[in-house]
């Protein structure tokens, strides 16, 4: 993480450090729950944004079997694709769930607290530095203690249950690849303060509770009519059950004539 | 001039980009988009541009097709 030190981080991170002694000096947090208190306070800025972009998915995951169909029409090529399900959007008013916004406000956070935290490690505030007796100094690297692999662990984890509930695609290789993704950047992040880490653990742990929440909370909108090209897709409209991926119901409906050839096998066999 | 923010837009997708995985409801994606803006319109204005777009990229917006014009 090369970052050129410019006026607008050097803001950023007094503006973090004020915070972060706000929580510790004023509640009498420790500096580790100081971070987690920071999170929490981002996240709740952000739920406007994010529970929209959950209601938008929920909406989006009723049309993935048109989506699918568009997605194997212009297999080869990508572009054509794109701009094939963008018409499809429009045409029937969905709004798509991803968008890039809510995503980008996180990251003047993250570098804020990664100057702090780097601040920290030059010079030690005082006060508790440790997090609930595993992790003995939040500004230290993540793997300079056992406790840190811990972190990691639980920080993989959740960032492949976030990513469960938040990628916005249809696209079941590239969620894949999303999953998996968090696996190789353990590296990375290894290298980082454990506070950051700890930073990232509570905004995916957040990130999947809030997704819990508003699936329960609220139900899901009916779908509106089905466009023409749907014809076969639609008495399959049934598996309205399985909430999570968009990707697995999609497949069923592909198939609808093969079914009845093996029943037709079936009996045969038995006969 | 422009390629430094080129340069930029590619530091973002290879760091935050790839840790935060979303797709675009843009086509080209923002990250393309801001690419073709300094490209088309040099970096003052193409980063106005793809300042704009970013802002235009919130979840109450219905996205679609929208290249640098």
């Amino acid at each position: 993480m090369i970052i050129f030190s410019t006026p607008i981080i050097g803001q950023l991170e007094t503006i973090m450090r004020h915070v972060l002694d706000w929580f510790h000096g004023t509640l009498n947090l420790p500096w580790a729950w100081a971070i987690v208190a920071t999170t929490v306070v981002v996240r709740i800025i952000l739920v406007p944004l994010t529970v929209k972009q959950i209601h938008s998915m929920q909406n989006l995951q009723r049309y993935a079997p048109q989506m699918k169909e568009i997605q194997k029409k212009y297999k080869a090529d990508k572009q054509k694709q794109n701009e094939e399900l963008m018409k499809f959007y429009r045409e029937n008013q969905i709004n798509p769930a991803a968008s890039c916004l809510p995503m980008l406000v996180q990251i003047p956070v993250f570098i804020a607290l990664y100057y702090s935290l780097r601040q920290f490690a030059k010079h030690p505030p005082g006060g508790d530095l440790s997090f609930l007796h595993f992790i003995p100094s939040i500004a230290a690297h993540t793997t300079t203690h056992w406790g840190g692999y811990i972190l990691l662990v639980i920080y993989v984890a959740s960032q492949m249950a976030s990513t469960l509930y938040m990628s916005a695609t249809a696209d079941k290789t590239q969620r894949i690849l999303f999953m998996i993704m968090p696996l190789f950047f353990v590296f990375v992040i290894a290298r980082f303060p454990a506070g950051l880490v700890l930073y990232w653990m509570t905004t995916n742990l957040w990130t999947v509770g809030q997704g819990l929440i508003t699936r329960r909370l609220i139900p899901k909108t009916p779908v509106p009519e089905l466009p023409k090209r749907s014809s076969r897709a639609a008495p399959k409209e049934q598996p309205e059950e399985p909430p999570a991926p968009a990707a697995e119901p999609e497949r069923q409906p592909k198939q609808p004539a093969p079914p009845r050839k093996v029943r037709r096998k079936k009996r045969a066999g038995r006969r | 001039m422009y390629r430094l923010g080129v340069a930029a837009v590619w530091l973002y997708r290879v760091t935050w980009g790839a840790l935060f995985p979303t797709t675009c409801k843009y086509h080209p994606s923002c990250s393309q988009y801001a690419i073709d803006a300094l490209r088309q319109k040099g970096l003052v204005r193409g980063s106005l541009l793809a300042g704009w777009r970013l802002l235009r990229c919130n979840p109450w917006s219905h996205g679609g097709f929208d290249p640098v014009r």
